[in-house]
């Protein structure tokens, strides 16, 4: 199957400043691809040069099989996009923003547009100037929900939302994939894309730094174990692939290669194991050794990574 | 040190860094300001410099309403002096009122509408404070108009007295707009509407005086306008009329912080009510879109122009009067039939560039979407850019059309029943016609740099329609050599109803306006979407 979302080596600079910096995007049909980086990494930059409204500057990207630039209004007709920064007319109201940027794009389903106003507990009578920001993020949410596009780029879609809405967010997008529709989610939540993401891609100054699945991605990382035995153990710090041992009477914690699991668990069982706690890494700390990484090179201490 | 806490603590912080954020603004308003009186004082003397050219001049000033209705009262036209304050004052004082509507309207609500405001208010900042240190720049802008005026016309060598009453007077009718301003962005539901407010109250303000001084009567003193110029400069220099500038002025911010305490935040007393649910089915193209944005304003401007058309119409008769009256003008004007289509010429001119102002205020109105973040979701859909920007460009095209076309058509109903000739008013509507292709090549303009140059788009704009304006009312009264005005498109229109309509120069005008649409069109569809 062709990719949904194909970009390499993108480049676009503003002036001097190089927002993007060769980066890759692959995103396969119907799959949630989560778009994660520190602010500035240059994930609104990229969602802007696949929707066609910043051209860049080097590199190659198709999208839904089109030329994102050249073939906007067609390649439009088949996605929703719902922008980090929500802004609207100040005199329209909700609804009639809703049924715009719907019939912009193709058409809106009254029927699922009632039910999203609905589930999202929305007020469609009111005049976007009096909207809080969440209710502004929401209006371009139920937009792009009831329409019935192929692909949903979702730029930070829950900045505003409380966990009430995040939760009917999060069931909506896992609608979509049920139906085998494709979704872009650029997320700082990283619980949010832990939950919804089939694959991830970490950018950082307009560059990939890792892409894969969750699974992938900590199969290259460490695995922090704690255990208690009857007996010392003997031997954990000259094993290979074992790293930060700190042993305190008969509790020991280190960090663990993923391939070395195995070793260890074998000299373990020999010596009266009491109890074993062996804790995959979080999206957020594969995320904090990057971002750390970066502070890191920037001459600032890197966060304490638990 | 804690400072106490009141409703105006924080106004100083909030004054140094409206300051700091007005520091090119107001001294490019006050540079213009200053600038206009200079050369108007330099070529004034240097055009009339004997008794008999400036006998000449008041004598022909004297008899064409439609200078006074523009300028003000005939008064001091004795001395080069007087006649520079005739000339300028009227210009520097709008000038002034829409410098301090600006600077009021961009430190309050405007400021509250971004958000910004809000940061602000819940640092240690008083109730009052925003609206007090918006006054208070505004008023110190005022002020430091009126010393500039004063400054630059006793440099240019007229007396000093008559010179600063001369400032004090326009910066006097600054303070009052800055306190029309302060009541509007309490009164109006956003700060759009809040600044269409001040745009009517000045309307009202110089169309009464302009009736006023063309029939020399009473609406002159319901105006502000009319107070400023009461004061006579260089002739009667009276200083009572500044007073009542003042009193008006303590009334009006009185009036604005008894609102402001009845009003939240980012809301004005007219609150919004609750809309539609749904949207009409009108609104489903991007041009739906641009009609339902444009519509609002459109309505303002119309009724603006319309009033204005009624009112310059009017005056023509007092043109016929003067001219009959007077024995010295009829030696230098010809007959009173060319008399009165030259007034009306002038007229027409006027109404065309109000109606380019509005073409280049509504084309640019899609840059200011683009600019707010608001052309990303639209273009996101299947828009195509062509569509988008054309369709704020058709809406600001058909919307000039028509504005220039009330005008006419007022101007030409108002003349048929003055002279009982119905067919006045096809005569003039055809006249008005001319005057078209001038306004869409302003329009046409505003669209090429909207596509071509997004950030500076709204200034070159604006300073194109400022040229034209000036070139028109200002290249023959000061005496500026004949390639001044060749850019503008209103000087290559023949003065239609004194000039014959010839077909040449109006199909190159409309011609130039379609091409500067269709590079302008192009060229957003070639470019990156400019944000802020
Ligand atoms: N129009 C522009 N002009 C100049 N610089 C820009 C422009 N747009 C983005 N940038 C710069 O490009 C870089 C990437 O910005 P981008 O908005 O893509 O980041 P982001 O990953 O979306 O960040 P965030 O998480 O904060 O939303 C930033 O350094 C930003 O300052
Ligand atoms: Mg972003």
């Amino acid at each position: 199957m062709t990719p949904v979302i194909e970009a390499s080596g993108l480049v676009k600079t503003f002036g001097t400043a190089r927002a993007l910096d060769g980066l890759d995007l692959d995103v396969a049909p119907g799959e949630v691809h989560g778009f994660l980086g520190p602010n500035g990494a240059g994930k609104s930059t990229t969602i802007r040069v696949l929707l066609g409204l910043l051209r860049a500057d080097g590199g190659s990207v198709r999208l839904l099989g089109g030329d994102p630039w050249r073939d906007a209004v067609a390649l439009h007709r088949r996605l929703a996009y719902v922008p980090g920064d929500v802004t609207l007319w100040p005199g329209v109201t909700g609804g009639e923003a809703i049924d715009l940027l719907g019939r912009l794009q193709g058409g809106v389903d009254p029927a699922r547009r009632a039910e999203l106003l609905e589930r999202f507990d929305l007020d469609p009578r009111k005049r976007a100037r009096t909207y809080s920001k969440g209710n502004r993020q929401k209006v371009a949410l139920v937009a792009a929900l009831a329409s019935d596009a192929e692909l949903f780029v979702l730029d930070e879609p829950t900045s505003g939302l409380d966990p009430l809405m995040e939760a009917v967010f999060q069931e909506e997008v896992r609608a979509l994939r049920a139906q085998g529709r494709t979704v872009l989610l650029s997320s700082h939540v990283l619980a949010e894309a832990e939950n919804l993401c089939d694959r991830l891609t970490i950018v950082r100054r307009g560059r990939t730094v890792q892409s894969g699945t969750l699974a992938g991605m900590r199969h290259l990382t460490r695995t922090s174990v704690t255990v208690e035995t009857d007996r010392p153990v003997h031997g954990l710090a000259q094993l290979p692939g074992v790293h930060d041992l700190r042993t305190d009477g008969g509790r020991s914690h280190m960090d663990v290669d993923t391939d070395a699991l195995d070793d260890v668990v074998r000299l373990l069982a020999g010596c009266g194991v009491r109890s074993l706690v062996s804790a995959p890494p979080t999206l957020e700390e594969l995320f904090l050794r990057h971002y750390g990484d970066e502070l890191a090179a920037d001459g600032i201490p890197a966060l304490a990574v638990r | 040190m804690r400072a106490p806490r009141t409703t105006l603590s924080g106004t100083g912080p909030l004054v140094r860094f409206a300051l700091r954020r007005d520091r090119v603004r107001l001294p490019v308003w006050i540079g213009v300001g200053a600038g206009l009186v200079a050369t108007q004082s330099v070529s004034s003397q240097a055009l009339y410099d004997s008794p008999q050219d400036l006998a000449a001049y008041a004598a022909s000033v004297g008899a064409n309403a439609a200078t006074i209705a523009l300028s003000g009262p005939p008064v001091g036209l004795v001395t080069v002096a007087g006649a520079v304050a005739f000339e300028i004052s009227s210009f520097v004082v709008v000038l002034t009122a829409l410098m301090a509507a600006a600077t009021t309207g961009r430190h309050t609500r405007a400021d509250e509408e971004a958000g910004r405001a809000e940061l602000v208010r819940a640092a240690r900042v008083g109730r009052h404070a925003p609206l007090a240190a918006a006054v208070l720049v505004a008023a110190a802008a005022c002020l430091a108009m009126a010393l500039a005026i004063g400054t630059a016309a006793t440099a240019t060598g007229l007396p000093a007295d008559g010179s600063f009453l001369l400032g004090a007077s326009v910066g006097a009718a600054g303070l009052v707009f800055t306190g029309v301003t302060a009541v509007a962005v309490q009164v109006a539901a956003s700060a759009r509407a809040a600044q269409g407010a001040v745009a009517a109250v000045l309307g009202a303000a110089f169309v009464l005086r302009a009736l006023g001084d063309v029939q020399g009567s009473w609406p002159v003193w319901t105006s502000p306008i009319g107070w400023a110029q009461a004061t006579h400069p260089y002739s009667g220099n009276r200083v009572l009329p500044l007073a009542l500038c003042l009193v008006a002025t303590g009334v009006l911010l009185a009036v604005a912080v008894a609102l402001l305490d009845r009003r939240d935040l980012g809301s004005g007393l007219l609150a919004a009510r609750p809309g539609p649910a749904s949207a009409p089915w009108s609104l489903r193209s991007p041009l739906g879109l641009a009609v339902r944005l444009h519509r609002g304003a459109f309505a303002g401007w119309t009724a603006g122009l319309a009033l204005l058309g009624v009112a310059l119409g009017g005056l023509a008769g007092s043109v016929e009067t003067l001219f009959g009256d007077n024995p010295e003008a009829r030696a230098f004007l010809p007959d009173a039939a060319s008399v009165v289509d030259a007034y009306l010429a002038t007229a027409l001119s006027m109404a065309a560039l109000l109606s380019g102002a509005y073409a280049a205020s509504a084309v640019l109105r899609a840059r200011a979407e683009e600019a707010a973040g608001r052309a990303e979701p639209v273009l996101a859909t299947a828009t195509g850019r062509v569509a988008w920007l054309g369709g704020h460009a058709a809406v600001a095209l058909v919307g000039a059309t028509l504005l220039l076309l009330v005008a006419g058509a007022a101007v030409g109903a108002v003349r048929a029943l003055a002279t009982g000739e119905p067919a006045e008013l096809g005569r003039l509507l055809g006249a008005t016609g001319a005057y078209l292709p001038a306004v869409w090549v302003l329009a046409g303009l505003a669209v090429a740099l909207s596509g071509l140059l997004p950030r500076p788009a709204a200034a070159l704009a604006w300073a194109a329609v400022a040229y034209v304006t000036v070139t028109t009312f200002f290249a023959a009264s000061l005496d500026w050599p004949g390639w001044v005005d060749a850019a503008s498109p209103l000087a290559w229109t023949p003065l239609v109803p004194v000039d014959d309509a010839a077909a040449a120069p109006l199909a190159v005008l409309t011609a130039v306006a379609a091409a500067l649409l269709g590079a302008g069109l192009a060229g957003f569809r070639h470019r990156d979407l400019v944000a802020g």
